[in-house]
């Protein structure tokens, strides 16, 4: 019941979004047909080729005739490329998934020792320079942050490559090595969120009597805190994961930018400034449905790691 | 247990650093010659990184900026080259021969030429490829004097035209001159991803927005070219890393235009070579001023906004002194230059001129479009407290590529920030500056100024019918004089710290011969200038 209920909801955002999206595009000054031609074209071309696109419809008229399309599995062609769109997203789908997989290793894979032993050392120095660190991070862009790390990295140690890509299939290796950079960058702001997020959580449930209970029965405080401590602390840490996946999201088109990642988000982008709609929307859907996808995840986990909320 | 522990993480971090170590492991060079410090050596393998991918690789339907032209010419041709005296020259083609009125050219295909699919290259081909392209809306404002291409003997296809057209030939270096087999012109779409062609390299795989690999060509026509087994053309779009990929090993060669990189590569000669755009390859950065909506229908107004502009301190401000102020379209290395007219600095001069418009209409108050980027808007503020200076009030809207081009178009501008005239031929910039190209405000105007100049246009179409050269010269000239008179571009300066930085092992960019011996034009294109593949060889 629970499923049908947020596929109905999906449903509904995904009207919604791809709606505004495609209105909000269309409202933008230029149009494809400028991209395709460029300066040289005369307004008869402009004309014809307006025609061919479909683009002298109303826009209410392409909106409902791109939504048809798309509730029998066909995204569209690109203006730009005159591919399917739904070909293009899944060539790079794989490559911002991984990448948005490995920033999250990164970042919750670091956040959670530090924010452990934060909250366990609260006040002391330990907890000043990672509270010093986390702030240092938030406070760098990504962009900034990922130059710094190719110069440390790839210009001047070489241990890693600055740019490039190499997808799974073709060769694992390379593609660890080459998601490395990409991923530190993209999860550093991250986990500075969420080892903060713990910390807090954590400083509170240390509170708990029965934390006190535990500690009187002579539990080590390492037990304490991984057994007894982090399962409790953890729901706030859980909804920002999935909150954060749309700044996640945000932030890859800067990383595939900056690494040279043909990822979703710089098509986006790209498709953006070209005003290629139907690629547009078809990116607007593989995010909307990923972002809704998570929540639900995220709800789910909820109940899995607080027995209350199950039975609530 | 603790030991243990201790050991696996450092096992696993030692793992973790060899896989890590060093860059992708580099392909045995199939060199068929031991490295020679004196000539050309076959094999190797090159990676260079452009600024942005291609959308499609088909001359026919998808438009080439510089980076597809880097990417398809190693596997398509043009008819015809451009040599380094800036002269065309035939490459696919054998000869162009003109009739007498210059209204007819026949152009014979040279023989024993085959696509990389087999298919033999013939007068019939040729004449398929011209009339696509004159068919196609992307080309067929290019090709509007071509009223017929006919088929003259087997490896002889004749267009005739509208009117005289003496460099006619230069078209035929560019994206209507590129020649596809049968095959992709039947199938357009497929030949927008996989190109096929006579050219040096075949193409071996293309990933979007990352790389392209091309391969050798073995069947290729031109006698032990091309050099490299292999080129793969790397997508990084964002210039800072772009450099720093080449610095840490990633990549042989770099397209770029950012003055830094011309600087520090420069700097380090005995690591890189910097290779930049001269002559007419170079393009101007100019503001181009609406010339059919007020403030700027008056002269006086764009001869005030041009005293008003220091283009020394510009240059010096925010190109790091590297380029030449411009005074026109065409820089002071190039044979059709001709020197005098253009506004100097001068405030005074600006400022009354501008006490006299608005004696008469009043403030002076337009908008000056900018894009986005930091760099561009920072000169368009530079020029904004200039113009101030001398009593003029200048906004400055922001706007991406898309919007840009079609308020330029359109007429929906005061004045915007512009980069043109890199053809090699005046008359390449025929369209965007004679007065038959000029539309109201509203309508798509191949002349975005919208100037009507009769001098100017005259001068133009003289340009364009006329074989004599002293005559063409002359024509030209008084185009630069109308131009500086009229003032419907502000120029800025010659935009020539567009450049290919290559390691030193990377030899023969920009510098090759053409099919019938002579020395090829070495670099073309802006921002980021483009080259031939065929001849560039790796000294490993």
């Amino acid at each position: 019941m629970i499923v049908l209920h947020r596929l109905v909801r999906l449903a509904v955002v995904l009207l919604v979004v791809t709606f505004l999206s495609y209105a909000l595009l269309n409202l933008l000054p230029g149009d494809p047909v400028t991209q395709i031609l460029g300066m040289s074209a005369t307004e008869e071309s402009r004309a014809q080729l307006r025609q061919q696109l479909g683009l002298d419809q109303p826009l209410l008229v392409r909106y409902l005739d791109w939504l048809g399309g798309l509730v029998t599995g066909d995204f569209g062609e690109s203006y730009i490329t005159r591919m399917s769109v739904g070909a293009e997203l899944a060539e790079r789908l794989p490559v911002t998934l991984e990448l948005l997989v490995a920033a999250e290793v990164v970042a919750l894979g670091l956040a959670v020792p530090l924010g452990m032993a934060a909250a366990r050392r609260a006040g002391q120095p330990l907890d000043q320079a990672l509270t010093a660190l986390s702030f240092a991070l938030l406070s760098t862009p990504v962009f900034v942050l990922g130059v710094l790390l190719i110069l440390v990295f790839a210009v001047t140690w070489q241990v890693l490559p600055a740019t490039g890509w190499t997808s799974l299939t073709t060769d694992l290796g390379w593609n660890l090595t080459s998601v490395i950079l990409p991923a530190v960058t993209l999860g550093c702001g991250q986990l500075a969120v969420y080892s903060r997020l713990l910390r807090t959580d954590l400083i509170a449930t240390l509170q708990e009597d029965y934390i006190t209970l535990a500690r009187a029965r002579g539990l080590s405080p390492r037990r304490i805190l991984w057994r007894h401590a982090l399962r409790p602390s953890a729901i706030s840490l859980i909804t920002a994961i999935g909150l954060n996946l749309g700044a996640l999201i945000g932030g890859t088109v800067i990383i595939e930018t900056l690494f040279g990642l043909p990822g979703i988000g710089r098509l986006i982008v790209d498709s953006i400034f070209s005003r290629d709609y139907l690629t547009v929307q078809g990116g607007v859907v593989l995010i909307s449905v990923g972002y809704v996808a998570v929540n639900f995840t995220v709800d789910l986990v909820y109940a899995a790691v607080d027995p209350r909320i199950r039975h609530a | 247990m603790r030991r243990w522990k201790t050991a696996a993480v450092v096992m696993l971090a030692v793992t973790v650093m060899t896989a890590c170590s060093g860059q992708r492991p580099v392909e045995t060079s199939q060199a068929e010659a031991p490295p020679a410090a004196t000539g050309p050596t076959r094999g190797g393998r090159l990676v260079y990184g452009l600024s942005a991918d291609g959308n499609g690789f088909n001359p026919i339907t998808d438009q080439f900026a510089v980076q597809s032209y880097s990417m398809t010419t190693p596997i398509i041709e043009p008819l015809v080259s451009v040599d380094a005296n800036g002269d065309w020259r035939p490459y696919l083609a054998e000869s162009l021969t003109p009739n007498d009125a210059y209204d007819e050219w026949a152009i014979k295909v040279r023989p024993n030429i085959s696509f990389s699919d087999g298919t033999p290259l013939t007068g019939e081909v040729v004449k398929a490829n011209l009339e696509a392209q004159k068919a196609s809306p992307l080309t067929a404002a290019v090709l509007a004097p071509v009223t017929a291409v006919e088929l003259t003997d087997p490896m002889t296809v004749t267009v005739k035209l509208r009117q005289p057209w003496v460099a006619f030939p230069y078209q035929l270096s560019l994206q209507v001159g590129m020649i596809i087999p049968p095959a992709s012109l039947a199938d357009l779409k497929e030949a927008s991803r996989t190109p096929v062609g006579t050219g040096p390299f075949l193409f071996k795989e293309y990933v979007p927005d990352n790389r392209m690999v091309v391969t050798r060509n073995p069947k290729y026509w031109r006698e032990g070219l091309p050099y490299l087994d292999e080129v793969e053309f790397r997508i990084l779009p964002d210039s800072q890393t772009r450099a720093q990929t080449l610095e840490a090993g990633g990549v042989d060669a770099v397209g770029t235009n950012r003055d830094e990189d011309v600087v520090k590569f420069g700097d380090m000669k005995d690591a890189y070579t910097v290779h930049r755009a001269q002559g007419m390859s170079v393009s101007e950065y100019v503001f181009l001023l609406n010339t059919a909506a007020p403030p700027l229908d008056d002269v006086r107004v764009r001869r005030a906004l041009a005293h008003a502009l220091d283009r020394d301190t510009i240059i010096k401000t925010l190109r790091g002194g590297l380029t030449e102020p411009a005074d026109g379209p065409w820089s002071k290395d190039s044979k059709w230059y001709v020197d005098g007219g253009y506004p100097d600095y001068d405030l005074a001069k600006a400022t009354a001129l501008v006490q006299e418009v608005e004696a008469d209409k009043g403030p002076i108050r337009f908008e000056a479009i900018s894009t986005t980027d930091p760099n561009t808007m920072q000169l368009v503020e530079l020029c904004q407290d200039m113009w101030r200076k001398a009593g003029i009030d200048v906004t400055i809207r922001q706007a991406d590529q898309a919007d840009l081009i079609n308020r330029a178009l359109t007429g929906d501008y005061g004045a915007t920030v512009w980069t043109a005239f890199s053809a090699a031929d005046p008359d390449g910039e025929y369209n965007a500056l004679h007065q038959a190209f000029a539309r109201p405000i509203g309508q798509i105007s191949l002349n975005p100024t919208r100037l009507k100049d009769k001098q100017l246009s005259d001068a133009l179409d003289a340009g364009r019918v006329t074989p004599d050269e002293a005559v063409r010269k002359q024509a030209y000239a008084t185009v630069q004089q109308r131009l500086r008179d009229q003032m419907p571009i502000l120029f800025i300066d010659h935009l020539n710290t567009g450049a290919v930085i290559a390691k030193t092992k990377v030899r023969g960019i920009g510098e090759h011969t053409l099919p019938d011996g002579e020395k090829g034009r070495p670099l073309t294109g802006a921002p980021i200038p483009y080259h031939p593949f065929a001849q560039i060889w790796v000294s490993e």
